[in-house]
């Protein structure tokens, strides 16, 4: 039994569907990434799955533990072990980061001291959450809250975008440690990127576009292709090979 | 500043609104005669410790607490008698010591407006007087209370707190009415005085209820390399508030001002803070934090005149509109009179978004949790050097305030 299951999602803005039948199956301990051009409703889905309000589900259903969570309100699924790391963060004008890091850390049983030395954000905790902060000093703040739920399930939406070379050495470090030492399964997504190659055992990699996973695959085949190729002509070049989704 | 007026020119003052604020007709409420008295904390009747209780003082024994016209003093507590620290009655004091009588009324004029000139008049001197000796650290806060304990009474205080030469002092005063009194006017006058390399911190919490005006008075000065941290917070209904201290620094002297409000009812807060940058290197920084919850009108009012060279000033005027019905104006102004001060500001006022709540949805809380989180972190604001025991004072009001704001 996986422990995250999307049958046939479709998810809604508005009256607009912007992502159709997507089926996913996660198991603990898995890493899968999910690539794709702009658009493509990759930071929808996640958001999907987190249950955020400005996305609904028009179809289908989610399963968390066999669990049906499709109506389930984000803080229900936040609580059950989902986690997001936002792409794009809201600024809490005089809300320091400490107390929001403190007040998720009490609610989830976690350690902030220790995860702020790793992922490099004690300078900014007596700051006001994301104000000011660079773009690399956003993503890494942000992976940071996401993380210290403590989550069986993290959603990484776009973490690389606009991180230093360091910084990303760290964050593929911490995703590989996450997944591979304490099981916790991670949907990445990301543009094609530099992550892909610090990350060595990723379980899966997913192609979006317009709405649909298009094909889903090894990969150690797939990000090659779509590295090479992009991702017209790499889906070209996949043809009709095994393994769409 | 020296009073060297005659009574006619203060009696004159009695009329005399004041530029900021609501005027009150201070005619209105009863002035009872003042009167001092010696007191055992035990001997405190029930609506006084109620009303300490509401600022929460429980368990504290305040060195001087004043209800209505009445001074009531105690011995002080072996560990402030050990270092030398005086609180008394300032009625006691102008007789007593020279210290005194030559500082009283130096930094707040009698004449200023009606408020001050009613206190001046009227007052009797009651309030309290604190003299810290040369080169000691109080390291336990010297606590004092003033209630507000008859209906349609007027009371008046006047402080003067005396921090000597290379010592560092906590002043902690509440403020409070007992619950059910109605109308009420609080006027304060507080004179500081922080010598050369001396340090006082200062928390003022009041709790007052929906028919109570006040009028705070407080000056500041502060000698060469001293300090001063002015840490207000009012989280209470009350009828009308204004206040806007003066800190005047000296050479190398800093200040550092911080105003927590929370607008409740109808209220009416005109709330701010100056700072004059006199001395070479002096720096200071004035915070705030508004609150507007249901029908409040806040005022946020800060100034900071660089008159020195290397000087600095800095303010941060932030609110955050609760309640549509409730307004937040802020009036952050910096004036610079010399080309080597550095001074800047900012202001920002908001409301909670939507965005906010629903990121912190998706770490784990409910709306009204995200909301507590979003307001607790807002007013919390993290004031420099006050003790330990202080800190967590304000830290639990804090925690009263996020709740306040759910409703």
């Amino acid at each position: 039994m996986s422990l995250l299951s999307l049958e046939a999602v479709s998810v809604c803005v508005d009256d607009r569907i912007i992502v159709r039948d997507v089926s996913l199956n996660i198991n603990p301990g898995e890493l899968h990434v999910i690539m794709g051009p702009n658009g493509a409703g990759k930071s929808t889905l996640l958001a999907a799955i987190m249950g955020l309000s400005h996305v609904r589900v028009c179809g289908g259903r989610i399963l968390f533990n066999a669990v049906d969570i499709t109506h389930f309100p984000s803080y229900e699924r936040a609580k059950l072990g989902i986690s997001l790391a936002h792409q794009v963060t809201p600024t809490f004008r005089g809300v320091r980061f400490l107390e929001v890091a403190k007040a998720i850390s009490s609610r989830f049983n976690t350690d902030w001291r220790t995860l702020a030395s790793l992922l490099n954000v004690e300078d900014l905790l007596l700051r006001d959450l994301f104000s000011g902060f660079s773009g690399g000093e956003r993503k890494r703040a942000e992976l940071y809250l996401a993380l210290l739920q403590n989550p069986r399930v993290a959603l990484l939406d776009e973490p690389d975008s606009g991180v230093d070379i360091d910084t990303l050495r760290v964050l593929a470090e911490l995703i590989d440690y996450i997944v591979f030492t304490q099981g916790t399964s991670v949907i990445l997504v990301t543009h094609l990127g530099p992550i892909l190659e610090k990350l060595p055992r990723i379980t899966r990699a997913h192609i979006m576009v317009e709405g649909a996973i298009v094909y889903s695959g090894d990969p150690s085949h797939v990000i090659p292709v779509i590295s090479k190729h992009g991702y017209t002509r790499g889906l070209e070049v996949f043809g009709g090979e095994g393994g769409w989704s | 500043m020296e009073v060297r007026v005659g009574g006619a020119e203060i009696e004159k003052a009695l009329s005399k609104p004041s530029p900021f604020g609501i005027d009150i007709d201070v005619s209105k409420y009863v002035v009872e005669e003042p009167s001092v008295e010696e007191f055992k904390a035990l001997e405190l009747e029930e609506s006084v410790r109620r009303a300490s209780t509401r600022l929460g003082f429980n368990g504290i024994r305040p060195s001087y607490i004043q209800v209505d016209q009445t001074a009531l003093y105690t011995l002080l507590e072996k560990r402030l008698r050990g270092y030398g620290v005086t609180v008394i009655p300032l009625r006691i004091a102008l007789e007593k010591t020279d210290l005194a009588r030559r500082i009283a009324w130096r930094l707040v004029d009698p004449r200023s407006d009606k408020y001050t000139a009613l206190a001046y008049l009227k007052g009797g001197e009651l309030g309290y007087f604190i003299y810290v000796p040369p080169n000691v650290k109080v390291d336990i806060p010297i606590y004092t209370c003033l209630v507000l304990k008859l209906e349609r009474r007027a009371q008046l205080a006047h402080n003067v707190v005396y921090v000597d030469e290379g010592s560092e002092a906590h002043v902690v005063t509440g403020c409070a009415v007992p619950h059910g009194v109605r109308e009420g006017l609080h006027v304060g006058i507080t004179e500081f005085y922080v010598s050369k390399g001396a340090r006082l911190t200062f928390s003022m919490i009041h709790a007052w209820s929906p028919g109570v005006h006040v009028r705070p008075r407080t000056a500041v000065y502060v000698e060469e390399g001293g300090e001063y941290v002015g840490y207000y917070i009012t989280y209470n209904p009350l009828q009308s508030i204004q206040m806007y201290p003066v800190t005047s620094l000296q050479a190398r002297a800093k200040a550092y001002s911080a105003s927590v409000i929370v607008g409740l009812g109808s209220g009416d807060y005109d709330v701010g803070a100056k700072i004059v940058l006199e001395g070479s290197g002096a720096s200071g920084e004035v915070v705030s934090r508004t609150l507007g919850l249901d029908e409040s009108r806040i005022t946020a009012r800060a100034e900071i005149v660089g008159r020195a060279r290397d000087s600095r000033g800095h303010i941060e005027c932030l609110g955050l509109l609760v309640s549509e019905k409730s307004s937040i104006t802020a009036h952050p102004q910096i004036k610079s009179e010399n080309p080597g001060s550095t001074l800047s500001h900012e202001a920002a006022i908001g409301r909670i978004s939507r965005e906010e709540l629903e990121y912190l949805m998706s770490r784990g809380f409910t709306e009204d949790e995200a909301k507590s989180i979003i307001v607790r972190g807002f007013m919390k604001v993290d004031v420099p050097g006050l003790p330990e025991v202080v800190r967590r004072h304000v830290d639990r009001i804090v925690g009263t305030i996020s709740k306040l704001a759910m409703g």
